[in-house]
């Protein structure tokens, strides 16, 4: 330890003594721009060594062009990106319903038109039959026949409908895909911002930091399996306010 | 018996409107928020509220609580169907008044068995 460069220092000090003492004035003055001048070119190093820093700072900065790419085009793009996805699952849930109440309303008709019928065939087969009731009944039921392979074409149809509306699965997928690599660059890049700034201790304390707590509407909760305050079921539901008094 | 659906998405006021025909409930309304449901209870005539949580405009939570703030409109039983679920927002939707809880996916199923249990409790 000690004082560096002591020995100079305490010369220097000695001779600026003499000089004060002997009245030279110019000795004073030169020896106390020598002392200074010590001081000053270690302040200046040190801000050389911070413009220099801070220069490749900027420099690295500039250095990454995906950082205007993001902002510019693929953030934007996303947006364009995820609004296609609603629209796609928008379009296909209301094509699927579409189909299924179509074909609940063809499966009723059958269901009422078979019933009649069924109804009058007990009688008949019952020997309970009206005069000239079997008559209408065989013509009612070579008008119900056709009818019911139609109706089970247009069911095999509204089932097909059905099914292709899943298709947007495929394609939503891609998409949702793409977002989601564009989610990492930003994180990517977000992280090396922080890390140019100096602020990693920040991001790593946030990073190991509790979720924020509040009863904040959140949305479908992804990891449900991972976290002890959300429900997973109707089941914990129900426990959780029948545990209230409910 | 005249139901009211507040959801923002068409497709679930669908599904629940389709539920209810199939439990033989065929008097529905609908409304998107909070904001556009209220008007249409202050009408009069719903005697059934079924509402989603997160919603642009006026929240679920918030219009239960406009709702049971209203004296003209504190009687009507309501369900909340949502994809909220933390224990925090159940407890609040309970203290806030709602009188069945549904966190969605949900089924048929459940949703029959909440309507009918809210009758059950209110016919007491």
């Amino acid at each position: 330890m000690g004082i560096p460069r002591r020995d100079e220092l305490l010369k220097k000090a000695e001779q600026l003594v003499m000089a004060l003492r002997a009245d030279d004035e110019d000795g004073v003055q030169g020896l106390l721009a020598d002392l200074t001048r010590e001081r000053e070119s270690e302040l200046f190093r040190e801000v050389g060594r911070l413009t220099r820093e801070l220069h490749d700072a900027l420099a690295n900065f500039r250095l990454d062009p995906r950082f205007s790419e993001l902002a510019a085009q693929d953030v934007p793009a996303a947006k364009d990106r995820l609004q296609y996805v609603m629209r796609l699952t928008d379009e296909a849930a209301n094509k699927t319903m579409d189909a299924v109440e179509e074909a609940v309303s063809v499966a009723a008709d059958i269901g009422q038109h078979a019933g009649n019928l069924y109804k009058r065939w007990e009688r008949i087969a019952a020997r309970e039959q009206q005069p000239g009731e079997f008559k209408t009944f065989f013509v009612e039921l070579g008008a119900f026949l056709p009818k019911l392979m139609e109706q089970a074409d247009a069911l095999n149809r509204l089932m097909t409908q059905a099914l292709m509306a899943q298709d947007f699965q495929d394609l939503t997928g891609q998409v949702i895909k793409r977002v989601i690599q564009l989610v990492q660059d930003v994180e990517d890049n977000l992280v090396a911002t922080i890390r140019m700034f100096g602020q990693m201790e920040d991001y790593r304390r946030s990073m190991d930091g509790e979720q924020e707590k509040n009863a904040a509407a959140e949305g479908p909760i992804m990891n449900a399996d991972t976290r002890d305050d959300v429900v997973t079921s109707q089941d914990d539901v129900d426990d959780l306010l029948s545990s209230l008094g409910f | 018996m005249k139901i009211l659906i507040v959801d923002d998405f068409s497709t679930m006021r669908r599904i629940v409107k389709n539920l209810l025909r199939d439990l033989g409930y065929n008097n529905t309304v609908e409304a998107d928020d909070g904001s556009t449901a209220l008007p249409i209870l202050q009408a009069g005539g719903i005697d059934f509220l079924i509402t989603d949580w997160n919603m642009p405009g006026m929240q679920g939570i918030d219009l239960v609580r406009e709702v049971r703030a209203d004296p003209a409109l504190k009687h009507i039983p309501i369900l909340m169907v949502t994809a909220e679920a933390k224990r925090d927002q159940i407890i609040e939707a309970a203290q806030a008044g709602v009188n069945g809880y549904i966190v969605k996916p949900f089924t048929a199923g459940t949703l029959k068995e909440k309507i009918e249990k809210i009758f059950e409790r209110l016919g007491k």
